[in-house]
């Protein structure tokens, strides 16, 4: 190849390599980066009259002074927290199962079956949890039947009613993470864990869930993510006392016409549940890399 | 910078295009309203008689504000906003355009009530509101299980414990600070003093949480709350309490001792409004009183058409009568306009008894 | 029965380190392993040698205990184990794709059992390192798997299986990723470290030379059965069924009918109307349709007829010459037009030998064999 035509190749690559490339940074440019850019810019004006703003780090600093909404804050994290840990507590035995214990037919089956959920919007999932959940929902009517409650019991309008609407939001994308790790992992090596002389729970600690490691901290990390950034199941299953943090975005922006403030919350949100996810991959040992690939 | 000359060279091609494409199109009137306010039947006699297409959006007073904010008062045609809550949008967003009174059949409409609008949704000289639904809000009171409600206050009584609702947000402030005798709408230009009241309404709030199943934010919610007897006195809207009332007679509106509130939903033009014609063709239209009266049993509230009353059913208007007996009716309290400011005054308390145990 | 054949007979269970007795495994309607008896001796390497699907695999895996055997007994050390679940079985397996640990280092994968085994912490360093220096992996407990040759995994993955000094050791094939270099080499390590460990191992594969190679007794298996148990001389030699001599080394098979038996000479004619004699243990009546097997290296090739003539003399034309080094053949045709292999010998006169010279083919009747053709292959499940 002569040099003339090697360069031809050469830009010849380089044009297919921007063309396939454009949509992405199209994307990522326009729907990403864009907003978030105007988003930290509107967070750092502050109204000063009407249709007069100047620059101002209030709405941030109202963050750290204002107890109520670093409670809101610390509250929906840790909750977030909790639900994810529990998802995966569920989730695991159940990926286990799909991926290792079963196969063929009644494998997919039973994975069809995790997904039918998200057939439905999330709304009417989360309708559905208020129809079995309420004082006059199925619930309380069945434990009153069976005589196991002597008046209707108000099931709905707690944290557990929220717990328990995140779990059953957040399964799938667990599971689907899970199964895949675990699916790769050749079942020689779980033979020769026990082989060894592992016992049932050795074995698992000390071969499965470390071959699982990606698979447990990517499905984390996405279902921390979505909880943290879930409006509708806190709000509706929660009740009076629901405090969310994105409930708190929501009605600065709606209801307070409080952009700027609302705007801010975005960020430290965003800022915040990275340096979680950061923590957890530092306190897991896993690398974000190996984590998302 | 070639590319980003491109790209705007792209953008201004698509714009046009665009724009070229909804002209061509029949006349549309995207009419961004509160739900009931444009029945099917309504809307399909409007585009028969006037071949304009309506292209309805549900909304409450804060989204509607949110959305013509955001796109800086483009989108929609025609808004419902409330009276008390143009000013002070308009002030803040510049997102409405002022009306154009002549071409507005000003006869069809009830003159008190035109005169108040008027007066409410003036800014810098111009007038942006002209009326259309009124209602007020006070309690849904279920008589077999809470009949001891009369006013405000009287949700935190000790017997209801677990079986009240209320929303969170303004006009439940507003109404607890009339139950609890001070005049709030009198302290709207004091921030000082209406902080204050503000106070006082917070600590009863907090106090009254106990009481609370659930803060209400969406009417099915609500009425379904009521109509399974879970909640048994509630802050709510006349019209879900009449239409509650029609189901279960036990279930009533009630104005509350210290007066209901009273609200007018408008009509004011986004700034950006592509269909003004169609929109001055629509207030007219749905101002015809046999109109106006469908649109009343439709939303449950009456409108501001004149004369619109002899076309509404009997039932409506005898529960209005129960509902409002003449003192009641001379105690509504009638949001003035609200200033600027104030509302992150409110939100603020909102949050803490949100927040509070 | 001929699964018996094994060693000693007298009373496995005081000097078998593995022993079963009648072993079966059913999977559905498919007989995975056939009422299998067998009793190693302690130390020694012993092979179970058959096509893929024959059963020998779920036959390990049954020693093994991750399957439970439908009938029958397992005996080690004297002791049924058929309810000790595989992690309190005194033996090890290494496993086809050898199943070290990713996530561990090589220290670690040693570390692993001696942990499970409750070895005390303070005497892991020394093990490992003496185990490392006997697989002559001294140094390496460092290493991540992943930077290990094929060769060094498969001696990491036998030394954690003998540093927990199991009472058998079981491979499921573990050569067969390797290339064929290394795959020698491995050959004699592997013997070497059992001779070293002094440990029995029970070896399966379906490649004949290594189970011929490492073995002190190859177990041939085929449709869940034990063809054949004895030394690899007794299985290349005396074959016992027509199955062992053909999957036992290269064989030339014709496929012929008995004329004449006389003591265990048998003269056959193939069905190319060629007379051939060869030699059978078991009576054929004259008629019986039989497989003769010649193996390409007793065949005598000569340029000119030998004399005295042999049992069996052959006139054919040499086809092609495959060249191997010393492992070279020629593939003749006979006058009949059977094609034959032989060996070539490795002698100057057959340097210059090409494809169209005459050649003469000879044998003696005791290096053929022949076997029932349509003989049961088990003659003991037939009365």
């Amino acid at each position: 190849m002569n040099r003339a035509s090697f360069h031809r190749n050469r830009s010849q690559f380089r044009l297919g390599f921007w063309l396939l490339l454009a949509p992405i940074v199209l994307w990522l440019s326009l729907l990403i980066i864009l907003p978030h850019v105007d988003m930290v810019l509107v967070s750092l004006r502050e109204r000063i009259a009407s249709r007069q703003y100047g620059f101002s780090l209030d709405n941030y600093t109202a963050f750290f002074t204002e107890p109520l909404y670093w409670n809101t804050f610390v509250r929906t994290a840790v909750m977030s927290i909790i639900a994810t840990l529990m998802t995966l507590i569920i989730a695991f035995p159940v990926s286990f199962y799909i991926a290792k214990v079963l196969s063929g037919r009644p494998k997919i089956a039973l994975f069809i079956l995790c997904l039918i959920p998200f057939w439905v919007s999330e709304l009417v999932r989360t309708y559905g949890w208020m129809i079995l959940l309420r004082e006059t929902g199925l619930i309380s009517g069945a434990l009153q039947w069976l005589g196991l409650a002597g008046q209707p019991v108000e099931l709905l309008y707690n944290d557990v009613a929220i717990m328990i609407g995140l779990i059953y939001t957040s399964m799938l994308f667990m599971v689907v993470p899970l199964v895949t790790t675990l699916d790769s992992l050749d079942n020689s090596l779980i033979e020769a864990g026990y082989d060894l002389g592992g016992n049932g729970w050795q074995v698992m600690t000390n071969i499965v869930i470390p071959h699982a490691m990606p698979g447990i901290m990517s499905g984390c990390i996405v279902v921390f993510m979505l909880t943290l950034g879930n409006y509708l199941t806190p709000t509706l299953l929660g009740g009076k006392d629901s405090l969310w943090f994105t409930e708190q975005i929501y009605t600065q922006f709606i209801t307070r016409f409080n952009w700027e403030q609302g705007a801010a919350f975005g960020i430290l949100l965003l800022i915040l549940s990275s340096l979680i996810v950061w923590l957890g991959l530092k306190l897991t040992k896993q690398s974000f890399t190996r984590v998302m690939s | 910078m070639r590319s980003l000359r491109y790209f705007k060279k792209l953008a201004v091609i698509g714009a046009v295009a665009s724009a070229v494409s909804f002209s061509a199109q029949a006349e549309t009137l995207r009419l961004l309203t509160w739900g009931g306010y444009a029945p099917q039947d309504v809307v399909e006699q409007f585009e028969q008689e006037t071949g304009v297409t309506v292209k309805i959006t549900l909304s409450n007073n804060e989204d509607m504000i949110s959305k013509l904010r955001a796109t800086r008062g483009a989108g929609f045609d025609l808004a419902q906003p409330s009276q008390d809550r143009i000013v002070s949008a308009q002030a803040d967003f510049n997102i409405y355009k002022p009306m154009d009174l002549s071409k507005i059949d000003t006869a069809k409409i009830i003159p008190s009530m035109l005169a108040a609008t008027q007066k409410n949704t003036e800014f810098e000289g111009e007038v942006y509101g002209v009326p259309h639904v009124w209602g007020t809000s006070g309690l849904i009171v279920n008589r077999s299980t809470a009949s001891t409600v009369k006013d405000y206050t009287d949700l935190c009584d000790d017997s209801l414990q677990g079986s009240v609702s209320y929303r969170l947000k303004r006009p439940t402030l507003i109404g607890f600070a009339f139950a609890l005798g001070e005049d709030p709408f009198a302290a709207y230009d004091n921030p000082d003093q209406y902080q204050a009241i503000l106070d006082k309404v917070e600590t009863r709030l907090i106090e009254c949480k106990s009481n609370v199943k659930a803060y209400w934010s969406g009417g099915d919610a609500l009425l379904n709350l009521v109509r399974s007897g879970e909640v048994s006195a509630a802050m709510a809207w006349d019209a879900g309490g009449w239409k509650l009332n029609a189901e279960n007679p036990d279930i009533r509106f009630v104005a509350p001792a210290s007066g209901a509130l009273g609200w007018i939903d408008t009509f004011v033009l986004p700034r950006k409004t592509k269909a003004e014609d169609a929109a001055y063709r629509w207030i007219n239209f749905v101002m015809q009183p046999e109109i106006a009266a469908r649109i009343t049993e439709s939303a449950g509230n009456f409108t501001a058409a004149q004369g619109s009353d002899e076309f509404v059913n009997d039932t409506l208007k005898t529960q209005f009568k129960e509902s409002f007996p003449q003192a009641a009716l001379d105690n509504i309290n009638w949001y003035p306009p609200v200033p600027a400011g104030l509302e992150e005054m409110e939100g603020k308390v909102l949050d803490r008894v949100k927040a509070a145990n | 029965m001929s699964d018996h054949a094994v060693a000693s007979a007298t009373e496995p269970r005081v000097q078998a380190d593995l022993a079963c007795t009648r072993l079966s495994k059913q999977f559905g309607a498919f007989t995975a392993v056939d009422q299998v008896s067998f009793s190693i001796p302690r130390g020694a390497f012993f092979s179970i040698l058959g096509p893929s699907g024959c059963g020998k695999t779920t036959l390990l895996r049954m020693l093994a205990g991750f399957q439970q055997p439908d009938s029958g007994d397992i005996l080690i050390k004297g002791r049924s184990v058929l309810h000790t679940p595989p992690n309190k079985r005194p033996v090890n397996m290494v496993f086809q794709h050898l199943a070290l640990f990713p996530n561990m280092s090589v220290a670690e994968n040693i570390a692993y059992g001696l942990k499970r085994n409750g070895v005390p912490k303070r005497q892991h360093a020394a093990l490992i390192d003496e185990v490392l220096t006997k697989v002559h992996l001294p140094g390496y407990g460092k290493k991540r798997i992943d930077q290990l040759s094929g060769g060094q995994k498969q001696r990491v993955a036998i030394a954690r299986c003998l540093v927990l000094k199991p009472a058998v050791l079981l491979l499921d094939e573990p050569l067969g990723a390797l290339d064929l270099k290394l795959r020698e080499q491995m050959k004699i390590e592997l013997k070497r470290l059992q001779q070293e460990f002094n440990t029995t191992f029970v070896y399966i594969t379906h490649d004949q030379s290594e189970a011929l190679v490492m073995s002190d007794q190859v177990a041939v298996m085929n449709h869940g059965r034990f063809e054949q148990v004895g030394t690899p001389q007794e299985l290349y030699y005396q074959p016992k069924t027509a199955f062992v001599a053909s999957f036992v080394g290269d064989s030339n098979q014709f496929a012929a009918t008995v004329q004449a038996q006389t003591d265990q000479t048998v003269t056959t004619v193939t069905k190319r109307g060629v007379q051939l004699q060869c030699y059978s243990e078991l009576a054929l009546p004259p008629g019986a349709p039989v497989t003769l097997f010649i193996r390409p290296e007793v065949i005598q090739v000569g340029v000119c007829k030998p004399d005295p003539v042999p049992d069996n003399c052959l006139a054919a034309t040499v086809l092609r010459i495959l060249f191997d080094g010393a492992r070279s053949q020629i593939q003749v045709q006979t006058a009949e037009g059977a094609v034959l292999l032989a060996a070539l010998p490795q002698t100057a006169d057959f340097q210059a030998l090409t494809p169209g010279r005459s050649v003469y083919l000879s044998w003696q009747a005791r290096q053929g064999l022949c076997f029932a053709a349509t003989s049961p292959q088990h003659p003991g499940a037939v009365p």
